[in-house]
């Protein structure tokens, strides 16, 4: 599998990050928003109200004062002053006589450690002074100059600043659960998605399927997805199947069912190495037909596969579970004894197997015909020690049985001549 | 009770009596702008009630800032009846009995009083001047202000409300 080259030098952000990063971005933008706005706002409102409020404070203070100044009482003007401003957010406050000297004035004491910060926000905040006359029977007999002070507005904007930051922590870690929530209901869906892709790729588990989500549209990909899996899966199945029946094509003989030569030689192998292992024997038989062409021409080619059926089968009954009879070609038989304990054994069976073809075989048309097969018998490894050989000896004695003593079986390495062992063929009966 | 100093009475000043005059007249008229009659006259009738020290300025007449002229006129010591020809009784120095007889011709007549000389401030007058050289401040005897037939603006009251100040 190849990865493109940039995905290897950066590494991807989950989604979880950018669920995170998302809603982080978009909370902390509109609460900033929202918070400095209404800052904004609530501060040009109440520099308003604070403007009007110093023009109240001064309309009282001209009031207060007015009898103080016609009597040109200092003293008392600059109690009224403080009686009326010390409570209130005025910085300073002067009453300036018809002739423009200072009657009388008040200023706050500069003993906070805000002052410097209240009075240059005052004076951004209250442009110019408030200035009101102070009349007496219709004549103005002096001014009242009066300016504001910020610390109102600054505890505004502190505490507006700190509302703002307190929100900002809210929204934040509500965020963050919101992402964590929105997170478990995608990733989660996801990485089980995931898992099981990765599982049917690696284990070809295609019987795995990706559970429900909570979200329509992942639900429905995990549907699509689990449809995929169950098309995937009939699909797996047939082809092993007929996997499965090619195969057996291949190796079996499809007249008698019996395997084929390459299965046979392969069986051979095997054995012949577990019987080396062990120190036991293998036997192979060689079986011909004696007169099959015969048959084949003189019945048909129905009779002489219902011959060849029927032979195959009786080997096949004849024979242990582990033994393995297969049809080689032709009129050919083989067959695979092992384990085997003896020599004496394998010829044994050889004449089993002659006894049971003494039957007659039932012809699609009702006649029946007596076979008559020679076979030649070699062990593993009294007469060789690999399969080759060993079939080739087998195949030797068969042939030397079908010329000496037709129908009937030889062992391997008895010669050329019929010897000590030969036997008595068995008489046909066609 | 109230004492008043002049922001211009500095003790550098020539502590004559024609300054002081100068800044009673002042006074005089600060209290006039904030009296209230039950009727108000066209002309404000002020009269000089026995021998004053510093009336001389005040005697010229004088106007309003409203415009409303101030005719002022001396009156001999049992001279008329100053509770009708009068709306403002300027008393100075009169013995005992002629003062008590003046409040009592005053008595039920809107007629704003101010004496130029009365330390105690306790005999009948509403207003009491205190001229020390060139310094003129004044006393309210309330008790004659809720008396008298005129209203004092409060605005004067309150001043004379103010406690702990002294020249």
């Amino acid at each position: 599998m190849t990865r493109p080259a940039e995905a290897e030098r950066a590494p991807r952000p989950t989604l979880r990050r950018v669920l995170r990063r998302a809603h982080l971005g978009v909370t902390l933008l509109a609460v900033t928003l929202a918070s400095l706005t209404l800052t904004v706002a609530g501060f040009i409102a109440l520099r308003a109200y604070a403007n009007h409020n110093l023009h109240l404070i001064a309309t009282s203070m001209s009031y207060t004062a007015e009898a103080a100044v016609v009597f040109k009482d200092r003293a008392a003007a600059e109690e009224g002053l403080a009686l009326i401003a010390s409570p209130e957010e005025i910085a300073d406050v002067s009453i300036v006589d018809g002739e423009g000297r200072v009657f009388a004035q008040w200023q706050r004491p500069a003993d906070r450690s805000l002052f410097d910060l209240e009075r240059h926000l005052g004076k951004l905040a209250f442009t110019s002074p408030v200035i009101l006359p102070i009349t007496h029977d219709g004549v103005e007999i002096a001014t009242i100059q009066l300016r504001g002070s910020a610390g109102g507005l600054l505890r505004f904007l502190a505490l507006g600043l700190a509302v703002v930051l307190v929100c900002l922590g809210l929204s934040a870690m509500g965020a963050l659960i919101l992402s964590h929530y929105l997170q478990n209901g995608i990733v989660g869906p996801l990485q089980g998605l995931a898992k099981v892709a990765h599982a049917v790729r690696r284990e070809r588990a295609f019987a795995q399927r990706v559970p429900p989500a909570a979200i329509a549209e992942l639900n429905d990909l995990g549907d699509d997805f689990n449809a995929l899996l169950g098309e995937l899966e009939a699909w797996q199945a047939r082809l092993q199947r007929e996997n499965a029946s090619l195969a057996h094509q291949a190796s079996h003989d499809s007249l008698t069912g019996l395997p084929n030569r390459a299965v046979f030689e392969a069986r051979l192998d095997e054995a012949m190495q577990e019987a080396a292992g062990t120190d036991s024997r293998v036997g192979v038989l060689f079986l011909d037909s004696d007169r099959f062409k015969e048959t084949n021409d003189r019945l048909g080619h129905a009779a002489g596969d219902a011959v060849l059926a029927t032979v195959a089968a009786r080997l096949r009954d004849g024979l242990r579970p582990t033994d393995l009879a297969a049809r080689l070609g032709g009129d050919e038989f083989a067959v695979l004894l092992a384990p085997l304990r003896e020599v004496a054994d394998a010829v044994r069976i050889a004449d089993d197997i002659l006894a049971s073809l003494e039957a007659p075989i039932p012809l699609p048309g009702g006649d029946s015909v007596v076979a008559s097969l020679s076979i030649g018998v070699a062990v593993f490894p009294d007469h060789a020690e690999d399969a080759t050989t060993l079939l080739h000896q087998a195949d030797a004695a068969m042939y030397l049985a079908k010329r000496l003593q037709p129908g009937g079986r030889r062992l391997a390495g008895t010669g050329d001549t019929p010897s000590e062992d030969r036997e008595i063929p068995i008489a046909s009966h066609l | 009770m109230l004492l008043l100093t002049p922001a211009w009475a500095q003790p550098e000043v020539q502590a004559d009596a024609r300054a002081s005059s100068v800044t009673v007249v002042q006074v005089v008229m600060g209290i006039i702008s904030y009296t209230h009659w039950p009727v108000e006259p066209a002309e404000l009738r002020l009269c000089v009630v026995g021998p004053t020290d510093y009336a001389d300025a005040l005697l010229q007449g004088a106007t309003q800032a409203s415009g409303r002229p101030v005719r002022a006129r001396r009156l001999g010591a049992d001279g008329g009846s100053p509770g009708t020809e009068c709306d403002i009784a300027y008393i100075g120095s009169l013995g005992e009995a002629n003062r008590r007889h003046l409040v009592t011709v005053l008595a039920g007549h809107p007629v704003l009083s101010i004496i130029e000389r009365d330390d105690a401030c306790s005999v009948g007058s509403m207003f009491c001047l205190r001229i020390q050289g060139p310094q003129v401040s004044f006393q309210i005897n309330l008790d004659s202000v809720a008396r008298s037939g005129v209203r004092v603006s409060p605005k004067v009251l309150q001043l004379g409300q103010r406690k702990g100040v002294s020249p």
